[in-house]
């Protein structure tokens, strides 16, 4: 059973929110809901200040306190270390939102049919496609997964319920890299099993130094960063994005 | 010895206009809330004023879980009163004996109900909480001892300790001789059957006794054990939930016990005593509670982690501090009011009076200058800022708080001589307190502490999550007024 895990190299990262863009596009999120997202920070006193950039994926942690609280399991590990949203099971009482301290999880407020990044049913976009389902709104998304056979890939955008970043398992399942890892023009993500020594994460890993989100929380995440150092109370964040849905 | 009951006692059975224009009130008010309830299962909580936390900077949590935690805290009452009478056969709390109970089962009904209203897919969550019911999640204990178990067990409970009086009022000819006699239950009164109820009733409470503690205990947990939600994460945070229901469920009982006393006109047994008695119980948890309050802001200040000391600032100055000071002073003010009765008797003070007509227009300028602020913030035509509190000048709340605490002061001379009116205060003060409290626990943590910087968030609800709100408490007075015109709601009185 690989061990999925990922690495971001915040030495390359320069901010461009590519990865929250490919997220968007592959997982056809709602308006306002970034599964990944990228803080820019600034740092220091005028003249001396400096920017740096830090993506923001969920961690799938080993100790997950969102699947911890989830009265009904549908947030739950996954053998291959996916933490992963049965939104077929889901009763939408935001705990594991609540429970989350990195604050990845987002919430299905509304029938997301013109909230999607592109709402396939408006004339205008439906003139340009011909009427067809572009390749964008992914069937693959409503498939069950796993050896457990659960819906746990981002899906119809069900109201009512939570969602998060699935690590694209969509993708993952069929060998590939995850949208955010394969979009990067920095190669700063990486995306990898940490059982094999021949993978991007581990060679990176074990060249470099690096650090976990919060780990003083005992969290044990799955995201690895190497380079820069972790937000603190000077980390001013600068080109947030504020959107509301 | 026999009980003769001439006529059904205590206004059961009779309904006047009066009655009925007070139950389409409440009805409407439901119906309201229903209306409310359907716009939100049509367009989804984007109809409230929840969002995610984090990058959208909202909370997801708010009115609802906060009304939900203050109903559960209000069903302490019944317990508390089993308890007293039972185990320290403190018999002269009896009258208000079943008051209490029915304060418990009608609390629990609603906390069961203002759960739901939270739940993005509420059909799924009454399916799949029984049929993937996890023990690890905190949530576990407040659907299997909270609101079953505590429920199920005040029922029987309440049932066990009515049967006498069914059993008396099914002698007697009324258009609801039936319901008793269904109730009694074969009950006849006999002196063995009423030691085998004495003896049923007294284990029974010795059951629940630990639900008191426990069960709301389980409820502080749901927030106490989130390491990742600072001012969530606390030990203190299961024995302050204890403490607050204690505090906000002997105070309606106050309230209740008062408004059957003059409703009723039923000074006799609803004494003086009985009002002492709570407002001295209900005193001494306010001061526990106060004492844990400092205790925590000290803990969270003094060392300085980052995070914790972000919210305690935007608790006590930032935008959550009206809420704040305004808990804390109903709190204070609570507190004085319950001690007052005893002053005068203990120092030779005169308590300063003022003019009745200052105190009216205090007050009536205090409730105007809220509804015009309430009318204000939910005005279509504001777009609320994420960051900021409310769109109005800040001094406009404490000019409200001021108001507001010069009406309470100006009834204090009354307070001094009656211990009544004085329980009265103290049990509304302590409520307005307890939903403030609620509030101030459930959503800063989410706006104003992420532990990542994501920047401070807003939460103002809607006017669906108000209606609901308003809906549940009017649909709680609804089963309240109904049950008690046809079941006596003290212990029918032996005559002698």
């Amino acid at each position: 059973m690989p061990r999925y895990a990922m690495v971001i190299d915040l030495d390359r990262c320069m901010g461009c929110r590519a990865c929250m863009e490919a997220c968007k596009v592959e997982n056809n999120t709602p308006t306002a809901a970034f599964w990944m997202y990228v803080f820019r920070f600034e740092e220091g006193e005028y003249p001396n200040t400096h920017i740096w950039f830090m993506p923001r994926p969920c961690m799938h942690c080993d100790n997950p306190p969102c699947a911890k609280v989830c009265p009904v399991g549908a947030r739950y590990k996954r053998e291959d270390g996916l933490v992963a949203t049965d939104w077929d099971r889901c009763i939408g009482c935001r705990y594991c939102e609540v429970a989350c301290p990195y604050g990845v999880n987002y919430f299905n407020w509304k029938e997301p049919v013109r909230n999607y990044y592109l709402d396939w049913g408006d004339r205008d976009v439906r003139r340009v496609t011909n009427g067809r389902t572009p390749p964008y709104r992914n069937p693959d998304l409503d498939r069950p997964y796993g050896e457990e056979k659960r819906r746990v890939a981002g899906g119809g955008r069900l109201k009512g319920v939570v969602e998060k970043c699935t690590f694209c398992v969509q993708r993952v399942e069929e060998g590939l890299q995850p949208a955010c890892v394969a979009n990067c023009p920095a190669f700063a993500l990486h995306f990898g099993d940490l059982e094999d020594p021949q993978s991007s994460v581990s060679q990176v890993l074990g060249r470099k130094h690096s650090w976990r989100l919060l780990e003083e929380l005992g969290t044990e995440p799955r995201v690895y960063y190497v380079g820069a150092h972790s937000p603190h109370p000077e980390s001013r964040q600068i080109e947030e994005v504020k959107a509301r849905v | 010895m026999s009980i003769r009951v001439q006529r059904l006692p205590y206004g059961v059975g009779r309904f006047s206009a009066g009655f009925w224009l007070f139950i389409l009130v409440l009805l409407s008010v439901v119906g309201w809330g229903i209306y409310a309830y359907s716009r939100q299962l049509v367009e989804g909580l984007v109809v409230t004023g929840l969002r995610d936390i984090g990058s959208m900077g909202g909370a997801a949590w708010g009115l609802y879980i906060a009304f939900d935690v203050y109903f559960v805290g209000v069903s302490f009452a019944g317990i508390t009163m089993a308890a007293l009478i039972r185990l320290l056969r403190l018999e002269e709390l009896r009258p208000v004996s079943r008051m209490a109970e029915l304060l418990t089962i009608v609390a629990l009904i609603l906390a069961a109900f203002s759960v739901l209203p939270d739940l993005g897919q509420p059909v799924r969550g009454i399916v799949n909480l029984l049929r993937y019911a996890r023990p690890q999640s905190p949530f576990f204990g407040t659907f299997t001892l909270v609101i079953s178990g505590y429920l199920f067990a005040s029922l029987v409970y309440f049932y066990l300790d009515g049967r006498r009086d069914a059993a008396l009022l099914a002698r007697i000819p009324s258009p609801l001789q039936g319901f008793y006699r269904l109730w009694a239950a074969g009950y006849r009164d006999t002196p063995a059957e009423r030691e085998r109820h004495h003896r049923t009733a007294f284990w029974l409470a010795i059951a629940i006794v630990p639900l008191l503690v426990t069960a709301h205990s389980t409820l502080g947990f749901v927030f106490g054990i989130q390491s990742g939600r600072p001012g969530w994460f606390s030990t203190l945070q299961a024995p302050a939930f204890v403490v607050m229901a204690g505090v906000s469920g002997i105070g309606l009982l106050l309230v209740i016990a008062a408004v059957f006393r003059h409703v009723l006109g039923e000074r006799e047994r609803l004494h003086e005593g009985i009002f002492r008695w709570l407002g001295g119980l209900l005193a001494l948890l306010v001061l526990v509670y106060l004492y844990f309050t400092v205790a925590e802001l000290l803990t969270t200040t003094y060392t300085g982690h980052e995070a914790e000391v972000r919210l305690t600032v935007a608790l006590l100055s930032g935008p959550y501090a009206w809420l704040f000071w305004v808990s804390m002073g109903a709190l204070v003010l609570a507190l004085v009011s319950l001690v007052l009765p005893y002053v005068p008797s203990l120092v030779p003070v005169r308590v300063p009076s003022f003019q009745p007509a200052f105190t009216r227009a205090a007050g009536l300028a205090a409730a105007g200058a809220g509804l015009v602020l309430m009318l204000y913030r939910h005005s279509p035509r504001l777009v609320p800022v994420a960051g900021a509190g409310g769109p109005e000048p800040e001094w406009v709340g404490w000019v409200l708080a001021g108001l507001a605490v010069v009406f309470v002061l100006s009834w204090f001379p009354l307070f001094a001589r009656s211990v009544v009116a004085a329980g009265v205060a103290g049990g509304l003060l302590v409520n307005v307190a307890a939903v403030g409290k609620r509030l101030l626990i459930v959503v800063p943590s989410q706006t104003h502490g992420t532990l990542l910087p994501y920047g401070p968030g807003s939460y103002t609800p809607t006017w669906v999550e108000y209606s609901v709100v308003a809906g549940l408490f009017a649909l709680g007075t609804l089963l309240y007024t109904l049950f008690v015109k046809v079941f006596p709601i003290m212990e029918v009185a032996e005559e002698r």
